[in-house]
């Protein structure tokens, strides 16, 4: 055979598989899959509702090593993660992490992310879309340098209320003292772990994050410590449920990130997502201060609401009306949640409803039963988010269940 | 210190006195801050960079009296085209040295582009409208040169549209064919860029070129008495007279800026600090902003098209010291500009060396000369001589590129290449380093249709406007862009006084 045509195998074919693959493939009754970032992620492995139960009463380990994950180390980076992100980010000290948005010169939201600071000079960021050119755009002219390190760092979310018991059954001393947003560096079956108090649930729960090749012992010894207290493994849906009741916004779901819209106007500010809360002015000049300081003085043309609706029936793709005749608005994400008892959802409303005009807002909900549509208008109120977070996200030190 | 001046000037190149003069003149107590011993810039010295100056905009003429000060025109310089068959004079819209159909052909298409170049003009001398939030931004800004172009009646603006975009190779070849006096348009339409005659966009350089010039119509040079120390010194007069202070070997290191995202002063290299609420940079737009502000006062997309800006620097300038004029040229001769390439075929030939960064065998030349007490010294210009040349610029290469040019003048002038008796070769990298000259690039950065008008120094700046509130940028860098015009520095300080930036 001619050697010259044989194709070099230079990229890994299709969907690429996690350090944990293995293990989940095990569990997959399903065989439900879902492309996250090039991965193979667990869309539901047994019912969405189990899991999802589990979550809220048990413990359950979700894979994100596909996560987008990047190293900012030098003397610089805490200057150039300050320079990026909306908050101040010399008041986080090493050990901590923080929810952080960044934006662009417009004042429109690129992502948002967790933001690991693991020393004076070494910062670990999380975030959903790949950021490193835009990382290093914001970084050059800086002493610093910004690696890419989604495929060298394997990680699982561990979360719900019996998670401190089953790492205090694994010998591990730092959860008596780690508070909320804190980072620990321990060792679990002998291998190094970064362990970090942080979620997406509303709940307790941890974050772990390890070297690929250490990445199954890590699982199996928490997944087998954790059997006495329910422990079980979670698909996208479960925790899509989880992150909803939680309060957390997706990008691509919620809002488009500013780089990744294709039409004008379509990408969001701080103001109109309501993240404000994580922009500070009392810092030097970061990206897209300057259009944000204009924005912050003028109501946003449309704002994303917390809204809670009549009923039962999630309102899916919904419309929201005013008055039932005028629409005025959408829903982005939408779920009957069986922790709090409530119809929940996230909706877009142009101004000024839900800013001024808050009464008299409905949604359209469609019903398909047995092939046949059924329309349903249905009350919307406008509340606060999140819609569930537990005492126990951040009672320090955490305890048993 | 602090409040020392109500405006800062950073670069005495002629734009930065034309705005510090400005300035001066609206009651402004100014101080101009010059790297070099010398003020001018380019055309600063006794034997300036820009050899062949054009006049100062007519507009700023009067506004700053310059008159007064002792500045004059002369007729408009003629250019001699050499290095095809025969001798090519043109005068505007007259050529000679060419057959009669040609030269019938050359007046008409002079006359057609001094039209175009007129509806352009209205351009230059006002802050074109932003270039920003999207469509109707765009649409808008469009409308208004749309309007000036409809002007033109209807039939000239199809025609206008359709070769504005094209290249000046095709609308030559249509129009008169190629030749010494083609070459002396490419020339025009490509001098000082990274562009080609066969390159889009030739047309709107070319047009853009005859519109910048001064008093003596569309297409014609009007060229000071004196040269362009004569320039230097009307605008030094007109600043001092209105009592803003120049000072020298005064290199600029930091521009400063207060919690409040305001520009307040600048440091110098010394160490000194000088305070005042408005400042404009007459240096280039990546030095401004990239090394005297700094990237942390700016957002990343500015940086990044600071870093992308277009700015490498296509022209070497020789001095070339004669014992005595060979037979070829006579001293009458030397009150021309010169172009010395043929046809266009050898300046695209010399553009496509220097794209992929190599010296080119045969460069386009356009030179002028002097007496001087031991004969003559010429001020060439040499096409294509890119600052990112291959290896890097050494004095081996200065030699190289210094022999062919010579070639090419002996080639065209009988006899000259014996009576050089010095050749001195100034790179554009030499130009950086001398003048703080990003790219060595004659116009600050490129000027093309992606640098131009709302686009000038790029795309989402506010042409004179920095984001740093009370920061102005005022050299050939901002709207309308390079050689001698003086409107950057006026539009700019302009720009400023609307703003009530001091007070
Ligand atoms: C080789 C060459 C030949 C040319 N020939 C001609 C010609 O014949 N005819 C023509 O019309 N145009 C010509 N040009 C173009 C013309 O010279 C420029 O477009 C014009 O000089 C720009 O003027 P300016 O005032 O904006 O900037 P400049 O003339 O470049 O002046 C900028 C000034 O700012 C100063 N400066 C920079 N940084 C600092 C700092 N940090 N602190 C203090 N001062 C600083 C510099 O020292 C300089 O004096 C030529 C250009 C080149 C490169």
């Amino acid at each position: 055979m001619n050697k010259a045509l044989t194709p070099r195998p230079q990229m890994p074919m299709g969907v690429l598989k996690t350090p944990f693959h293995e293990r989940m493939d095990a569990e997959n009754f399903q065989q439900s899959w879902m492309n996250w970032n090039g991965y193979a992620s667990p869309g539901v492995l047994d019912t969405a509702e189990f899991e999802y139960f589990a979550i809220r009463n048990q413990a359950t380990l979700f894979d994100i090593s596909p996560m987008c994950k990047f190293r900012i180390k030098g003397p610089d980076a805490e200057a150039v993660m300050n320079r990026m992100m909306t908050r101040d980010i010399r008041k986080q000290k090493p050990g901590r992490v923080s929810y952080v948005i960044w934006c662009d010169e417009d004042g429109n939201v690129v992502d948002d992310g967790t933001l690991f600071r693991r020393s004076e000079d070494e910062f670990l960021l999380f975030c959903q879309e790949p950021q490193l050119l835009w990382i290093k755009d914001v970084a050059w002219g800086f002493d610093v340098e910004a690696t890419e390190v989604t495929h060298d760092l394997a990680g699982f979310a561990f979360q719900g209320p019996t998670t401190a018991a089953t790492l205090r059954d694994l010998k591990i001393r730092d959860v008596e003292e780690m508070r909320a947003f804190d980072i620990r560096d321990i060792k679990i079956a002998g291998k190094r772990v970064m362990i970090s108090r942080t979620g997406f649930t509303g709940d307790l729960g941890y974050e772990l994050v390890m070297a690929p090749k250490d990445a199954l012992a890590v699982w199996d010894a928490v997944y087998a410590a954790g059997q006495r207290r329910g422990a079980r493994i979670i698909g996208n849906e479960a925790l899509e449920m989880a992150r909803i009741e939680a309060g957390f916004l997706l990008p691509r779901v919620d809002f488009i990130s500013s780089q990744t819209n294709l039409r004008v106007n379509r990408a969001r500010t701080p103001y109109e997502i309501g993240l404000d809360w994580l922009v500070t002015f009392d810092k030097p000049h970061f990206n897209g201060k300057r259009a944000l300081q204009r924005l912050a003085g003028v109501a946003p043309k449309r704002k994303l609401f917390a809204i809670e609706i009549s009923r039962d029936k999630a309102a899916h793709h919904a419309l929201v009306y005013h008055r039932k005749t005028r629409e005025v608005g959408f829903v982005t994400s939408a779920l009957w949640s069986a922790t709090t008892k409530r119809n929940i959802a996230y909706a877009w409303l142009e101004a000024p409803f839900g800013q001024i005009e808050k009464d008299d807002l409905w949604v359209e909900i469609y019903l398909q039963r047995e092939i046949e549509w059924q329309r349903r208008m249905e009350r919307v109120q406008i509340v606060e988010r999140p819609f569930f977070v537990h005492k126990r996200r951040t009672a320090t030190p955490p305890l048993n269940f | 210190m602090s409040g020392d001046f109500d405006a800062i000037v950073i670069g005495a190149g002629h734009n930065g006195l034309v705005a510090a003069a400005r300035l001066a003149k609206e009651g402004k107590r100014v101080v101009v801050l010059e790297t070099s011993p010398v003020v001018g810039g380019l055309l600063g010295g006794s034997d300036p960079v820009a050899a062949m100056p054009f006049g100062i905009h007519p507009k700023i003429h009067s506004g700053l009296g310059l008159a007064r000060h002792g500045l004059r025109y002369g007729a408009p310089m003629k250019t001699l085209s050499l290095g095809g068959e025969g001798r090519v004079e043109i005068d505007g819209a007259v050529a000679r040295g060419v057959s009669q159909a040609m030269a019938a052909n050359y007046a008409d298409l002079h006359r057609k582009l001094a039209r175009y170049s007129g509806a352009l003009a209205r351009m230059l001398t006002k802050a074109p409208p932003r270039f920003r939030d999207g469509v109707v931004g765009d649409m808008l800004t469009m409308a208004q040169l749309g309007l000036s172009i409809r002007g033109l009646g209807k039939a000239d603006m199809r025609d206008m549209l359709r070769i504005i975009l094209s290249n000046v190779w095709d609308l030559c070849e249509d129009e008169i064919g190629d030749g010494p006096l083609a070459a002396a348009l490419a020339m025009d339409a490509t001098l000082g860029g990274g562009i080609g005659p066969r390159s889009p966009g030739t047309v709107l350089t070319l047009l853009y070129r005859m519109a910048s010039t001064g008093s003596g119509g569309a297409g014609q040079r009007s060229t000071p008495v004196g040269g362009a120390a004569a320039v230097v010194s009307a605008l030094v007069k007109a600043a001092e007279t209105s009592g803003a202070a120049i000072r020298t070997s005064a290199p600029v290191a930091r521009i400063l800026v207060d919690d409040n995202d305001r520009a307040i002063g600048v440091a110098l290299e010394n160490g000194e600090e000088i305070r005042a609420p408005l400042i404009l940079s007459n240096a280039t737009p990546r030095r401004t902003l990239l090394d005297l502000l700094g990237p942390q006062h700016l957002n990343a997309e500015d940086v990044a098209r600071l870093r992308h800006m277009a700015t490498n620097g296509m022209v070497a300038r020789l001095d070339l010291d004669l014992a005595e004029l060979p037979a070829g040229l006579t001293e009458a001769d030397l009150a021309h500009r010169i172009v010395v390439a043929g046809d266009m075929r050898q300046v695209e030939r010399a553009f496509n060396a220097a794209k992929y960064g190599e010296l080119p065998a045969v460069p386009a030349v356009e030179f002028t000369g002097r007496k001087t007490e031991n004969g003559w010294r010429l001020a060439a210009l040499a096409q294509f001589a890119p600052s990112d040349l291959k290896g890097g610029w050494s004095k081996a290469k200065k030699d190289r590129l210094a022999k062919s040019v010579i070639k090419v003048l002996d080639g065209a002038i009988p006899g000259f290449g014996g009576k050089i008796t010095g050749a001195e070769v100034r790179s554009p990298t030499d130009l950086e380093a001398t003048y703080g000259l990003t790219g060595g690039h004659w116009h600050h950065g490129e000027l093309r249709i992606d640098q131009m008008l709302m686009m000038r120094p790029f795309a989402g700046a506010a042409q004179y406007r920095m984001p740093v509130a009370g920061l102005y940028l005022c050299g050939a860098g901002a709207h309308p862009g390079g050689d001698i015009s003086g409107l950057p520095g006026w539009n700019a300080a302009g720009q400023a006084i609307k703003d009530g930036g001091a007070q």
